[in-house]
């Protein structure tokens, strides 16, 4: 090689290693400007997408910008992956020359999401749903609404449209649905509701009435109308259209599909809390909910696994306890958050967590017929969550925790829970109560005691919150009962006796007089000796 | 490295041995170019990779409340940073005019001034540098050049004081 | 022109004389690229200085600190990142380029005689550049350079009668403890760089002393000048190779910058533990053999390697044995290949 073609190369390569560093300039650039927020990641929209990305960046750039920013767009997932529709779908539509349907149900999310999908299916949360009737939709219904559309009595200055009724669904619309999940309904062109029991979806979500597909109203564009009474709605155990339970966006928000914003307790917040399930309160209060907001940096809360142990260990979340995974299971995450409890502490007497094969708290007394429908014992789910626990807590502690807890639930059930609903049974049984609920003071007592006072006692001590475990628990209980819930039964007694239905008034004041005769009543008649030194 | 060597040039003596002369020259000329803007380059990234990353981190904390400060009175306020901030309130407009914010450090060389009570004078250890209470210089180098204690910004915001420091300071002395 | 004579006054050297002092005639053979790979570790020592003395304008040797440090070259310096990069990069690359430039002088015999102690000085520069890559990467003080630290000072420790010294001098202490991390960080950073300089110029010297060792390929023809000039024209091949080195790291350092693992944790170590891939014919080693015997045996390998051109010129003279060293060699970069490539291929 000749000096000057030499030359010539180190020129050439000067330029190229110029080129290099201008490179390595833009990357500076780029990562100090996604640093800053500027810019998202570089995501590619997948072909199929293209269409439906860039029309919406100007109509709800929101919606994709969230997108960009999820593991979706990372992984090619795109807009068409989870809302193209089947030409045989109920609620499916033509949109820009593609097939779609606004609602992404488990359904569609389980065709990747396999395993969640079947873990969600069997859980408790998945029948959220099923709430038609309870006596907390009787509630809202009924007593806090109208079952039936009512006109309006008066006018209200500046709306026009005065001639609409009134719905008398609204509270349960806004209030219970939106956390139980809706019965996802279609229009159709008489007005009539069209839901997934018209529709008679099978196996694979089709619907298999298809005369009743006809009848479906649409808008101008061919898009068939959901009610408005049942969506939007994101409830965790909504009823689809194509017959799947739940929406997956009750914990994993659209679009981004945070699994971050689902390990944290805020997350369940929205709907486990309140005067009846105070939950995040109840965390909030207890040392984990102390430990998680001081440890928040060191939650590694955007790691891709989160495995209590091996990703994390600062503190834990809702997730951790009832749905992570830890290193003691391999780090499998469960998407049925029943798997861990073992008491039912829902019901006015908790239940132990005894389920058969469909996952349902086993009621029947028989030891012989209960051992043999026993699918998953509630000592099987307690160990699951003591694997948890153990990664902080030694043995002792973890048993000696819930020996406390076991010891709360059963005062509260044998002191007020049993005796309470033998009471109101027999106040039924013998009519002294009228056949609507709710029409009697006692009824909502009663209501009080349990549902609210007595799960704030027996949830807090299941989460390790003093305060509602005694002062917004047990003394509410006990206040609840002596105050106004046994003074009421009495009076009712007497106003019977007093009526003329004496042997139904003594039937009742047995019952009564007995539970307050036993020892753990007693005090009220015989006050007890100041506890003698030890 | 943009050292251009020394090519041999035969004697020119006609158009043909010129012009090879001068692509010579230009190649000799493109090398360079080529091996300074590279190296240059690399050497521009490396200064700007040891000039500071980015200014120190500055906030709004919280002082005091207006209401119960009264004027003439004065507090010493510790910044995040460890600097130590002397506010007084000198006048009752109700504004944040009435309010000083001294910082500690000597505008003439950045030593830190001291508040002498017997003296009612802040004092520099370093130069003899003496301010008066409000910072203004009395004597030593910061009265010849004009410089008074500097002043950390404030703000009034729902009847509370605020004032801007810096977040990020060394461990002090007394850890 | 006047400052050129003000300098030739005060500094009395003239042009002539330094180009006559470095002006080495350079065998023709030199015109062939792999006969360069000698410049191409030392051209990578000089990125490794510069890029080096920059990270050690924000690096903070002390356990404490040092993870935050890196993490802060590798995230909010301006160009941090490359700069890092380039230097792990550059290690890997210098590692690699010593080890072709010793197979190169050992399968051309280059180290014959006379050019038997520059072999030995080359040999000292090899180990010197494992041990800085050990300890460089020992600095970045995540999970698996901690852990690779503590496993490679616990082998040092089974070498009889020093191990247990050397560990004691590596560490500051019987474990890896508050003041491992700036011995750590002045081996790698002052001790290794100017052990390496010095015997660097040695080695260039008795180059330039003895003058390379001369090859005659068969392809020359008869007649032809058997060298060409050291400046400008060899100098222009290695301004060319440094180039291209420089190109090709800052290609690795943007396609597969240097990555920062979870910090260190004394604690728990991790599920797959592996050091740099340098090391992995040692690591192999080791688990196939019992500790001190694996030690040994490495020791005896290494001072095989040492006074190699001895035992040639013995097998040459003696046994008349002219194509053993090739015969060696070729079982010996095998071996190496071999065991790189297994401890590459599985987890444990």
């Amino acid at each position: 090689m000749t000096l000057e073609s030499k030359r010539r190369v180190i020129f050439f390569l000067g330029m190229l290693f110029l080129t290099s560093l201008i490179f390595v300039q833009w990357m500076e650039v780029t990562r100090k400007r996604q640093e800053a927020g500027l810019d998202d990641a570089h995501v590619s929209v997948p072909a199929a997408s293209k269409g439906c990305v860039d029309c919406h960046t100007d109509n709800t750039p929101g919606i994709v910008s969230h997108w960009k920013g999820s593991t979706h767009a990372k992984k090619g997932v795109g807009c068409l992956e989870c809302h193209a529709a089947d030409p045989a779908d109920a609620d499916g539509y033509p949109h820009y020359g593609k097939h779609i349907a606004t609602i992404v149900s488990p359904m569609d999310c389980s065709k990747c999401h396999v395993t969640e999908g079947k873990e969600f299916a069997t859980s408790h949360h998945a029948k959220g749903g099923r709430i038609l009737a309870s006596l907390d939709n009787y509630l809202a219904e009924v007593v806090e609404g109208a079952r039936v559309p009512f006109n309006p009595h008066s006018k209200t200055l500046g709306r026009s449209h005065e001639s609409e009724k009134v719905n008398g669904g609204a509270s349960v619309e806004s209030g219970c649905k939106q956390c139980h999940g809706s019965q996802v309904a279609l229009v159709a062109t008489d007005g009539s509701l069209i839901t997934m029991a018209d529709l008679k979806p099978g196996e694979d979500g089709k619907p298999t009435n298809t005369a009743i597909l006809q009848k479906i109203q649409k808008d101008g564009k061919g898009k068939p109308v959901l009610h408005s009474s049942t969506w939007p709605n994101t409830g965790i155990g909504r009823i689809n259209l194509d017959g799947s339970l739940g929406s997956c966006s009750a914990c994993h928000s659209r679009h981004d599909f945070s699994p971050r914003r689902a390990r944290q307790p805020e997350n369940c917040g929205k709907c486990h809390l309140g005067p009846d399930h105070p939950q995040e309160e109840i965390y909030n209060e207890s040392k984990h909910g102390v430990a998680y907001r001081d440890l928040r940096d060191k939650m590694n809360l955007d790691s891709r696994t989160w495995v209590l142990g091996k990703d994390y260990s600062a503190a834990p979340t809702c997730a951790t306890c009832h749905m992570s995974g830890h290193s003691r299971n391999g780090g499998k995450v469960t998407h049925d958050p029943g798997e861990r409890i073992s008491w039912t502490n829902r019901p006015p007497i908790s239940q132990v967590m005894d389920t058969d094969k469909n996952h349902a708290v086993i009621l029947e007394t028989d030891p012989e017929k209960r051992r043999a429908l026993i699918a998953d014992s509630w000592e099987a789910k307690r160990n699951r969550m003591k694997d948890v626990c153990s990664h902080c807590h030694a043995p002792d502690y973890v048993n000696g925790f819930y020996q406390q807890y076991d010891d709360l639930v059963r005062l509260y059930n044998e002191k007020f829970a049993k005796p309470g609903t033998a009471i109101m049974t027999e106040l039924k049984k013998q009519g002294l109560l009228t056949k609507a609920d709710f029409d009697e003071e006692v009824e909502w007592d009663w209501y009080y005691l349990w549902h609210h006072e007595g799960r704030r006692a027996r949830h807090g001590a299941s989460m390790m919150a003093p305060d509602y475990t005694h002062w917004h628990g047990m003394f509410e209980v006990a206040e609840r009962w002596y105050t106004k819930f046994i003074p009421q039964v009495r009076e009712i007694v007497d106003h019977a006796k007093k009526d003329g239905r004496d042997e139904k008034a003594k039937a009742v004041e047995q019952v009564v007089e007995e539970i307050m005769n036993r020892a753990e009543h007693r005090w009220q008649k015989e006050p007890p000796k100041p506890p003698e030194p030890k | 490295m943009s050292e251009h060597p020394e090519t041999p040039v035969p004697p020119q003596e006609d158009g043909e041995l010129d012009r090879r002369g001068f692509l010579a020259r230009a190649s000799a000329y493109a090398m360079g170019a080529g091996l300074v803007t590279s190296y240059g380059c690399f050497a521009a990234m490396a200064g700007r990779y040891l000039y500071p990353a980015r200014p120190a981190p500055k906030a709004w904390m919280y002082v005091a409340e207006v209401a119960g400060f009264g004027v003439g009175s004065s507090l010493t306020y510790t910044a995040p940073d460890g600097a130590t901030v002397a506010v007084a309130r000198q006048k009752s407009a109700g504004n944040v005019d009435d309010f000083i914010a001294l910082s500690s450090t000597c505008p003439h060389l950045g030593c830190k001034v001291h508040w002498e009570g017997q003296n009612q004078r802040f004092f520099c250890p370093c130069h003899n540098g003496v301010f008066d209470p409000s910072g203004a210089p009395v004597s030593g180098p910061p009265f010849e050049a004009g410089q008074s204690l500097p002043r950390f910004p404030l703000r009034i915001e729902g009847g509370l004081l605020y004032i801007e420091v810096g977040l990020e300071g060394l461990p002090t002395g007394e850890e | 022109m006047g400052i050129s004579s003000w300098l030739k006054e005060r500094i009395p050297v003239s042009g002539d004389q330094l180009r006559e002092l470095t002006n080495e005639p350079v065998p023709n053979h030199l015109r062939h690229w792999w006969f360069c790979l000698g410049g191409t570790p030392a051209y990578l020592f000089v990125i490794q200085i510069v890029t080096g003395i920059l990270l050690a304008f924000y690096y903070e040797p002390s356990s404490r600190t040092a993870y935050n440090s890196v993490k802060y070259i590798t995230d909010e310096a301006a160009y941090g990142w490359y700069f890092r990069s380039v230097h792990k990069w550059g290690a890997t690359l210098m590692i690699a380029a010593v080890i072709l430039h010793q197979m190169r002088v050992f399968f051309t015999g280059a180290y014959r005689k006379p050019r038997e102690l520059n072999w030995m000085i080359g040999m000292c520069l090899l180990l010197l550049t494992l041990i800085a890559g050990f300890t460089g990467y020992s600095l970045v003080y995540e999970q698996l350079s901690y852990w690779g630290t503590t496993v490679g000072a616990n082998i040092g420790a089974s070498v009889p009668v020093v191990g247990d010294l050397s560990k004691q001098m590596l560490l500051g202490g019987e474990t890896y403890n508050e003041r491992t991390l700036s011995r750590l960080y002045i081996i790698h950073a002052a001790i290794l760089p100017v052990l390496t300089i010095v015997l660097l110029g040695l080695h260039i010297t008795l180059i330039r002393l003895q003058g390379v060792s001369e090859l005659k390929f068969s392809s020359e023809k008869e007649g032809e000048p058997a060298h060409f000039n050291f400046f400008p024209d060899h100098l222009l091949t290695e301004i060319k190779i440094g180039l291209v080195l420089m190109i090709l790291l800052s290609v690795l350092a943007t396609v597969l910058p240097a990555t920062l693992g979870p910090r260190a944790d004394p604690l728990s170590t991790p599920e797959v533990i592996k050091p740099e891939w340098f090391f992995y014919v040692a690591f192999r080693w080791l688990k196939l053999f019992s500790g001190t015997f694996a030690v040994i045996t490495t020791g005896f390998i290494v001072f095989t390697m040492f006074v190699w051109p001895f035992i040639d010129s013995f097998l040459r003279r003696r046994k008349g044995l002219e194509e053993a060293s090739v015969w060696v060699g070729i079982l010996a970069v095998l071996s190496i290949v071999g065991l790189t490539v297994w401890e590459a291929a599985v987890a444990h």
